[in-house]
C-alpha cells in the first residue's frame, strides 16, 4: 500500500489467512481454538475411516510460559498451563498429536485424530471444509473483540 | 528448639473441618462455574499467585476454601505437584501479544496510540445498592468500532531504545530448558534477573503491592511513571512431535513497564508480568524492580526483601504455622524469664534488673524484645 510508513506497517492487523491442508500450524492452531462440539464431531466422523491408532498419549500436564523482559531482553518464566496432550500413532507410522490449553481429554484426542486423518489424507475436502469454517469463525470473533477495542481508542488532551 | 508432636484432640480436629465446611455448604460444579463466570478478576489474581494457569481449578479452589485466598493458592500450588511437565513453550515476545489494553502515563502520544480496553479507571465507583432491591446491574453494550484495534504491538520500551531514550543492552540468547525456573532451583541471592521475574510473577499481590508503595511512597530511590501497562492474551506456541510449532491456545497475561529519570539523558525502566489479569501486582511489581538496583540492605526495595517476603505460600504459611502449638518454645522463654528474674531478685531487691519488665502481663514481649538481634539480621526459625 502506497504512503504507509515502517510504523503503519508495525501496526498493521493480520491479514486473515485461510487454512490450508498443506501448513501444519495453520492447520494445528485452527484445531486448537476450534469449535469444542464441532471438533469431536468431526473426529467421530473420521475414525471409521482410519486403521485402528496406538495411544501413546493421554493426559494433562504442565507447559511452562517464558516471556522475554522488555528492558534487559532477559527470558523468564511467567508461570505453568495446564494443558490436555494426545499423541497416536497409525499402523503406517503417521503420528497424529494434540495439544490444546485446559483439561479436555477427548478434545485433544480429537486434535490428533484430525491431525493423523489431514497427513494419510483421508476426507481431506471434509477436513479442509471444516478448517476454513473454523477460522473464518475464529478470525470473525477476534474482530468482534478487536472492535470493541477499538471503540475504546482515546486521544488524551493536555491543557 | 524443636517440634514436638502432641497427642489428641482429633475429634476435635476433625469436627472443626466438618464446622468449616458445614458453613460453606455443598460445592458443587453450579458454584464453580458461577465463580469462573462472575469472578474474572479473582480467579486471575489466583491463578497468577498459583503460576498455574487454569481458570476452572482456581474457581475450584476458591469455592473449596470459601475465598480464602492463601487456602486456594495453596491447594492449587500443591496440585501443581500432581502433574508432569510437559514442555517449555515457546517464549512470550510483546510483538505478539492480542492486545486488549495498552495505555501509557508516560507517553501521550504512544505509537499505536492508547487503547483502554476494558478498565474502571475513569468510572465513578458507588455501590450498585439497586441490585439488592431488585434493579439488576444490566452492562450497557459496547458501541463497537467499524474496523478492529491492530491487535498487535510492540513494546514501548522498544520504541524508546530505537530513539535512544532507553538504554539497549545486548541481549543474551537462552534456550527455553536453559532458562533458571525457580520450580526447580532454590532462589539465591543475587539472583539471575530471571529469577526475580519468575519470583515477581508468582509473587503475593497484596505482598508486592505493600512493598511496591512503600517504594512510591519515598521509600524507595525512583518515583515510578506508568511507562507502559498492557492487558492482552499470549499464545502457548509448543512443539508438534514432527518439529512445526503451533500455538495451542492463549492465556490472559499482564504486563507493566514503569519508568524513572535516569540522572542523566536516558530513561530507567522496570518490568514485571503475571499470569492472568492483575494490574495492581504488575506495577507494584515493575516499581520494585525499578529500585533493585542500589537499595540498602533490608530496605523494602532490595531484591532479597521484597522476593523472599512476597512469596504468598511461605509468607502465610509461616504466619499461619504461629497457630500450632508452640508449647515447648515458649515454655522455654519462660524459663529463661523466670530464670532471669530469680538471678535479679537475688542480686539486688530495689528494683527489677534491666532488661526485664516488671509489667508480669507483657513479660514475654518483653522478653522477645530484649533478644531481638540486630534488624539487618532478621531473626529466622529455621531450627524449630
Amino acid at each position: 500500500m502506497t504512503g504507509k510508513t515502517e510504523e503503519d506497517r508495525m501496526f498493521q492487523e493480520d491479514a486473515p489467512v485461510a487454512p490450508e491442508l498443506g501448513n501444519h500450524a495453520q492447520l494445528l492452531e485452527t484445531l486448537a481454538r476450534a469449535d469444542v462440539a464441532r471438533l469431536k464431531a468431526l473426529a467421530e466422523t473420521l475414525l471409521p475411516s482410519l486403521p485402528a491408532p496406538e495411544i501413546l498419549k493421554s493426559g494433562t500436564g504442565l507447559v511452562m510460559l517464558p516471556m522475554r523482559d522488555t528492558v534487559q531482553g532477559t527470558d523468564f518464566h511467567l508461570g505453568e498451563v495446564l494443558v490436555a496432550e494426545a499423541h497416536l500413532r497409525l499402523p503406517s507410522g503417521t503420528e497424529g498429536y494434540g495439544m490444546v490449553i485446559g483439561r479436555d481429554l477427548e478434545r485433544a484426542m480429537a486434535m490428533a485424530v484430525v491431525d493423523a486423518a489431514a497427513q494419510e489424507n483421508v476426507q481431506s475436502d471434509r477436513i479442509a471444509d471444516f478448517l476454513s469454517e473454523e477460522a473464518a469463525d475464529i478470525a470473525a470473533r477476534d474482530r468482534d473483540t478487536l472492535r470493541a477495542v477499538e471503540a475504546t481508542r482515546v486521544e488524551m488532551e493536555t491543557f | 528448639m524443636a517440634y514436638v508432636a502432641t497427642r489428641g484432640g482429633e475429634r476435635a480436629i476433625a469436627q472443626a473441618e466438618r464446622l468449616y465446611r458445614e458453613d460453606l455448604g455443598p460445592v458443587d460444579r453450579d458454584r464453580v462455574t458461577a465463580i469462573a463466570r462472575s469472578l474474572p478478576w479473582l480467579v486471575d489474581r489466583v491463578m497468577g499467585e498459583a503460576s498455574l494457569y487454569e481458570p476452572e481449578l482456581a474457581a475450584l479452589a476458591l469455592a473449596q476454601t470459601g475465598g480464602d485466598l492463601y487456602e486456594a493458592v495453596l491447594l492449587l500450588r500443591a496440585w501443581r505437584t500432581t502433574q508432569p511437565r510437559l514442555a517449555i513453550a515457546q517464549p512470550v515476545t510483546q510483538d505478539r501479544l492480542f492486545t486488549l489494553r495498552r495505555i501509557s502515563a508516560a507517553f501521550k502520544d504512544i505509537p499505536g496510540g492508547q487503547i483502554l480496553g476494558p478498565t474502571l479507571d475513569y468510572s465513578h465507583r458507588i455501590l450498585a445498592t439497586g441490585v439488592l432491591e431488585d434493579q439488576p446491574l444490566t452492562p450497557a453494550p459496547v458501541q463497537k468500532a467499524d474496523h478492529p484495534a491492530p491487535p498487535h504491538h510492540p513494546s514501548l520500551a522498544a520504541w524508546q531504545k530505537a530513539q535512544g531514550l532507553v538504554a539497549d543492552p545486548p541481549r543474551e540468547e537462552v534456550a527455553p530448558d536453559a532458562i533458571p525456573d525457580l520450580t526447580r532451583e532454590p532462589l539465591l541471592f543475587p539472583a539471575p534477573r530471571a529469577h526475580r521475574l519468575q519470583s515477581l510473577a508468582r509473587a503475593d499481590s497484596g505482598g508486592v503491592l505493600a512493598l511496591g508503595y512503600s517504594a512510591m511512597r519515598g521509600y524507595g530511590n525512583a518515583h515510578p511513571t506508568v511507562n507502559e501497562l498492557r492487558l492482552a492474551e499470549a499464545e502457548l506456541r509448543v512443539r508438534h512431535p514432527r518439529g512445526t510449532v503451533f500455538s495451542a491456545g492463549r492465556v490472559k497475561i499482564s504486563q507493566a513497564e514503569v519508568a524513572a529519570k535516569n540522572g542523566g539523558t536516558r530513561i530507567r525502566l522496570g518490568f514485571a508480568a503475571t499470569l492472568g489479569w492483575n494490574e495492581v501486582k504488575v506495577i507494584s511489581a515493575a516499581t520494585l524492580d525499578l529500585n533493585a538496583a542500589g537499595a540498602a540492605k533490608g530496605a523494602p526495595t532490595e531484591e532479597e526483601f521484597f522476593l523472599y517476603h512476597t512469596e504468598p505460600v511461605e509468607a502465610s504459611g509461616f504466619c499461619i504455622h504461629f497457630k500450632l502449638p508452640h508449647y515447648v518454645t515458649f515454655q522455654s522463654s519462660l524459663d529463661a524469664m523466670r530464670d532471669a528474674k530469680a538471678g535479679g531478685a537475688a542480686t539486688t531487691e530495689t528494683g527489677p534488673p534491666a532488661g526485664c519488665s516488671d509489667r508480669s502481663g507483657d513479660s514475654a514481649g518483653a522478653s522477645a524484645a530484649a533478644a531481638l538481634p540486630d534488624p539487618v539480621e532478621p531473626i529466622r526459625e529455621t531450627t524449630e
